[in-house]
């Protein structure tokens, strides 16, 4: 009895894999896939990886001869580092890779290299310089793109009058650096423009920005432009203003420009603009199908930045289905 | 008759078999027709791949079994992985961590000393009821130690401090000696709380949990920054050793793993520390009138857990080459579901070594089979959710460990105040 038990349940934990299995298919090989691509993505949790996931598989749409294996890190080195093991049993002819960290990816990526997988490193590097090619946005370019139109925005060159307020993303972050060199490349050289705030970092996230800004509303009777790291924290700028009535008064400047976040908050004129941090996802498996295809490419690619205002917000949104 | 006996006692391994006829069954092929889940490399990545947990969840079963639990292994695991990235790069060094840091050593030797006084005299001695300082790894500190230790540590800080220079890089034997040292008196602590102020193990666990956590972003210095372990230094070419296979056949961390899951389990098998494990276990109380020295044995099991917990740590900067002070977040659950669904029951007394390998192998064969077929991640979630569940649910009808557990059925019950009377179940067809 207690051993059919048993025996029944065995079978049940053997089975509940399979009938989730077997309506996925068993993945047998696609016939006509000539590449096998891998994708080890470090997390799908924050909206611009989920972007990146998006361009990516777009793209991968586009080429009937690829396919496209995405894995997810879940935000753990250890799980990413097991996922390009896999992938690398799996014998894939590419790999493109977004560590979350350099060192702690760089043996598994040196491991892909030495079975003879090509590497392409996307956003953020690694400790070798045996890839084949790295790609990414470049903050410093975003940071200045930000500035030349904070100046614009505020009188020109040479003219601009204003009182200034920056939140960054995290005062440990290189990218929080870059965003904020690049901008000051231009900001600090107008007599005009004064800067009210020293430093304040609301960590990347909207609710703390929204209370750096309730504060700094509650010290200063005029601000007349607030330039956040990353768009959610300028729209949390823009809500304290709201809710003290002052938003009309000044101008919201985002980074990152993510269809469904800052774009849109562009489009319903709450922030003023957004410079996109371009996700390198299209671009990589372009680059990958290139090498794939016996065409040389580039050591590194860094991606440009737009500026995203009124104008081409609507379209954006159309490009990404949602409008 | 007795084949069937053979196979009860093995009950525990069929959920692992099933699952590995599916992974070769349901296996997608390479384009030349290769199974890959099969393939030498794949099976190797998945044992390399459960060496950190597995480590963590040899030393949570025997916690466990001691009606205990332990949440302290993954902050302990990336405090020492913080530790072992500073010793190999000396990235970081304040003058107290570089005098400390060969003090620490010679503490190490002794306790490790002790260490294998306590396992060789356990095991020599079997069964046998042994004298209470077999029980006590930190014995060698106790003793004529101490001043000797002493007047040695002083003499080195004061020839440290007179040159002020850093000491040269340390090598992986050293880092192996004292990181897992580190981790042996942390554990101690643990042990030592919950015993003398007579506190849970979760909260005391728990405060160490949060407290190693703290100190291993103090250690590892500004925004608890990863402590890379250059690649070109003498320290990466030494841990790859400690990453890579041992003479091509199995991974070294893998092997990590077995051999203290080997070496545990034949301390909880076959000598009297073991059986007072179980006995604790089953009723704490009992065993204490019966004259063992309760304490010391959970005092013992804890500085075992925080050492395993830190040689997962080691293995973790080999494999991963950094030191991480958030590295272990989550492994404390991981250990513990490996060990549960090993079979080892959370009330304590009941379970095995044996059961948390199967435990910790499903877990990783399991990851390595949805992987493999590239199902949705969240989807895996769910799944592995569903597994588990399914798993104890089949264990649970089946109460044989391997190495010597009971049951308390039938005539096993022998309800007396010395459970010396339990014997460990006798299945013959151990190790």
């Amino acid at each position: 009895m207690k051993r059919r038990d048993f025996v029944r349940l065995s079978v049940l934990a053997a089975g509940a894999p399979l009938t989730i299995y077997l309506p996925l298919g068993v993945s047998p090989a696609r016939a006509e896939a000539k590449w096998k691509i891998g994708f080890s993505q470090v997390t799908t949790i924050e909206p611009w990886r989920v972007q990146f996931n998006k361009d990516i598989e777009a793209e991968a749409k586009k080429h009937p001869e690829v396919e496209l294996i995405i894995t997810d890190g879940e935000d753990k080195t250890e799980k990413q580092v097991a996922d390009v093991e896999n992938l690398i049993r799996q014998e894939i002819n590419a790999l493109l890779i977004s560590p979350k960290e350099s060192a702690g990816l760089t043996g598994v990526v040196e491991q892909a290299i030495d079975a003879k997988i090509p590497v392409i490193v996307l956003d953020r590097n690694v400790e070798t310089d045996r890839y084949a090619q790295f790609i990414g946005g470049d903050n410093v370019v975003i940071g200045r793109a930000a500035g030349e139109h904070a100046v614009k925005l505020l009188g020109g060159p040479g003219a601009a009058k204003g009182k200034l307020v920056e939140i960054w993303g995290g005062l440990g972050t290189q990218a929080s650096h870059d965003r904020h060199d690049g901008f000051h490349e231009f900001t600090d050289k107008e007599a005009g423009i004064e800067n009210l705030l020293d430093q304040q970092s609301a960590d990347w996230k909207q609710a703390a920005a929204y209370d750096i800004m309730a504060t700094a509303l509650r010290n200063h009777e005029k601000i007349d432009l607030v330039y956040g790291h990353n768009d959610p924290m300028a729209y949390g700028a823009y809500l304290a203003a709201k809710d003290v009535g002052r938003e009309k008064e000044m101008m919201f400047l985002g980074v990152d420009a993510l269809p469904n976040e800052g774009v849109t908050w562009v489009h319903n004129g709450e922030l003023t603009a957004t410079f996109l941090y371009p996700t390198p996802g299209a671009e990589g498996l372009r680059q990958a199908i290139k090498l794939l295809n016996g065409e040389k490419i580039e050591k590194k690619i860094v991606l440009p930045t737009m500026t995203v205002t009124k104008e081409n917000a609507d379209q954006i949104m159309k490009e990404n289905g949602l409008l | 008759m007795k084949l069937w006996r053979t196979l009860s006692a093995t009950k525990l391994y069929w959920g692992l078999l099933l699952l590995f006829a599916i992974g070769v069954v349901f296996s997608p092929e390479t384009s030349s027709g290769k199974n890959i889940f099969l393939s030498y490399g794949n099976l190797t990545d998945v044992l390399r791949q459960v060496s950190i947990i597995g480590l963590a969840a040899v030393g949570m079963t025997t916690v466990i079994l001691i009606a205990g639990i332990d949440l302290s292994v993954g902050s302990l695991m990336a405090f020492a992985s913080v530790v072992t990235g500073m010793l190999l790069t000396q990235e970081g060094w304040t003058p107290a961590a570089t005098m400390a840091v060969p003090a620490l050593a010679i503490v190490a030797f002794l306790i490790f000393a002790g260490l294998a006084r306590f396992i060789f005299t356990n095991l020599a001695r079997g069964d046998e009821a042994v004298g209470h300082h077999e029980t006590v790894i930190l014995d060698p500190l106790r003793r004529v130690w101490i001043p000797l230790a002493a007047g040695t540590v002083a003499a080195i800080l004061a020839a440290l401090y007179a040159a002020s220079h850093v000491p040269t890089k340390f090598g992986v034997v050293a880092v192996l000696l004292v990181v897992p040292a580190l981790g042996l008196l942390l554990g101690a602590l643990n042990g030592i709380i919950i015993v003398r102020g007579r506190l849970q193990p979760f909260i005391v666990t728990l405060a160490m949990m949060v407290a190693a956590l703290g100190i291993a972003r103090l250690t590892a210095g500004q925004n608890s920054a990863v402590l890379p372990v250059y690649p070109g230094s003498n320290a990466t070419a030494d841990f790859n050793n400690l990453r890579s296979m041992l003479w091509g056949v199995a991974p070294v961390p893998g092997l990590f793993f077995i051999a203290a899951a080997i070496i545990y389990g034949a301390l909880l098998r076959f000598t009297a520390f073991g059986r007072y494990v179980y006995a604790i276990g089953g009723n704490e109380e009992a065993t204490r009138l019966s004259g063992v020295k309760v304490d010391r044995v959970k005092i013992t099991v804890y500085a075992f857990s925080g050492m395993l917990a830190s040689i997962a740590g080691v293995l973790y900067v080999a494999q991963y080459r950094q030191g991480k002070p958030d590295a272990g977040a989550g492994l404390e659950l991981d250990a513990i579901a490996a060990v549960v669904i090993g079979g080892t029951s959370l009330m304590g007394g009941r379970g095995s070594i044996a059961g948390t390998i199967v435990g910790v192998l499903i877990f990783g064969l399991l990851s390595n089979i949805l992987q493999l077929h590239n199902i949705n991640s969240n989807l895996q979630l769910v799944l592995k959710g569903l597994i588990i569940v399914v798993t104890v649910l089949v264990q649970e009808r089946n109460l044989d460990g391997l190495f010597g557990s009971w049951s308390f059925k039938g005539q096993d019950r022998k309800a007396q105040a010395g459970s010396a009377a339990i014997q460990p179940g006798k299945s013959k067809e151990s190790s």
